[in-house]
């Protein structure tokens, strides 16, 4: 039977590699100990497949198609492509997805009214590229990709973001192959990024829900409203999705906050938090 | 919900996907784009505020006009 071996919550900011030099050295230094120590652990779990829950920025789906939720059924993925890659100041490389997986997953999931989008050619941001950078810096697991609409309102609810995740969960732990899944979510925590307050940080709110994800307290953060998430962490705290997914996958499971960070000068409270599954 | 704006959007869609940055529009860079004056005159000033409060896409205005943002 297949197993969620793996879960881990992080941060995506292009900045984050991007321009490592304008941070301060000790909050740059204490994040990336994080993003390395989850790729240790993801390491030692020895997964057959990553799940990613992640978010496009309009660089898929633009205003005349937006899917709530879509499956990635790309038999590559670039991450990131060689224009990503300069911007983000990555090297680009090509990581394999696992079009059958994600094919059986979609399947199910319109089977079972979880009515997923799908999509065969997906371009990948930091939403993939800078955690996989440290997280799989050998890009050697292929990766099957949910993305949440996160970044063009009107937003799915987080508890449909939960819904969803319970799914991919059930899903994964019904397959009959032994497999070993390991679920990544990335984006969040407070950032405003394009707004009138572009640049803001929310710190008292990210440890809010730095907290209930210690505690494995998914219920609060998935009664958030859009109003709440836009008040109290901006727009980019609506990536928080991608974590209720994630979480939803993992009833009970609590997480480790393995760094906090709210680094001005990415624009962004970076956080790096290990999922014992 | 914040307003929502189909032809700001779909305009700086198709300049983000070209991979350009602007300081503003110029009307021949507008023209064909069915925008409402107020959209118009927010991106011929490059209005990054106003463009937000018209229902541009906040990751848009900040992918297109870039160099508007001090941070």
């Amino acid at each position: 039977m297949a197993e969620i071996v793996a879960a881990a919550l992080a941060a995506h900011a292009p900045l984050i590699t991007g321009r490592p030099e304008v941070s301060r050295p000790e909050q740059r230094d204490r994040l990336y100990a994080g993003f390395h120590e989850l790729g240790r652990r993801l390491a030692a779990a020895r997964p057959d497949l990553l799940v990613m829950f992640v978010n496009d920025h309009l660089q898929n789906f633009a205003y005349n198609n937006l899917p709530a939720f879509c499956v990635g059924l790309a038999e590559t993925y670039e991450a990131p492509s060689p224009g990503g890659a300069a911007l983000m100041r990555l090297t680009p490389r090509t990581l394999r997805g696992r079009p059958d997986w994600a094919m059986a997953l979609l399947e199910a999931g319109l089977e079972a009214g979880v009515d997923f989008a799908y999509s065969y050619d997906i371009e990948s941001w930091d939403e993939m590229s800078v955690p996989l950078s440290f997280l799989l810096p050998g890009g050697e697991v292929p990766v099957v990709t949910v993305y949440t609409n996160c970044a063009a309102p009107p937003l799915p609810a987080p508890r449909r973001c939960r819904e969803v995740g319970a799914f991919v969960g059930d899903f994964i732990r019904a397959r009959p192959r032994a497999e070993r899944v390991a679920l990544i979510a990335t984006g969040g925590l407070s950032h405003w990024v394009g707004t009138p307050q572009t640049g803001c940080i929310n710190p008292d709110w990210d440890h809010w829900v730095l907290d209930h994800v210690t505690r494995g307290d998914v219920e609060p953060l998935a009664r958030l409203t859009w109003d709440e998430i836009e008040r109290d962490g901006g727009n980019g705290g609506q990536e928080i999705r991608n974590w209720i997914g994630l979480l939803g996958a993992l009833p009970g499971a609590k997480g480790e906050v393995l760094a906090y960070e709210p680094v001005a000068e990415w624009i962004t409270g970076c956080a790096t938090v290990w999922v014992q599954p | 919900m914040i307003p929502v704006s189909y032809a700001l959007n779909k305009l700086l869609t198709a300049v983000a996907r070209q991979h350009q940055m602007k300081e503003a529009f110029t009307e021949e860079e507008m023209a064909g784009h069915d925008l409402a004056p107020a959209e118009r005159a927010a991106l011929k000033a490059g209005d990054i505020g106003a463009l937000y409060e018209l229902g541009a896409n906040p990751y848009l205005i900040r992918r297109v006009f870039r160099r508007r943002f001090t941070i």
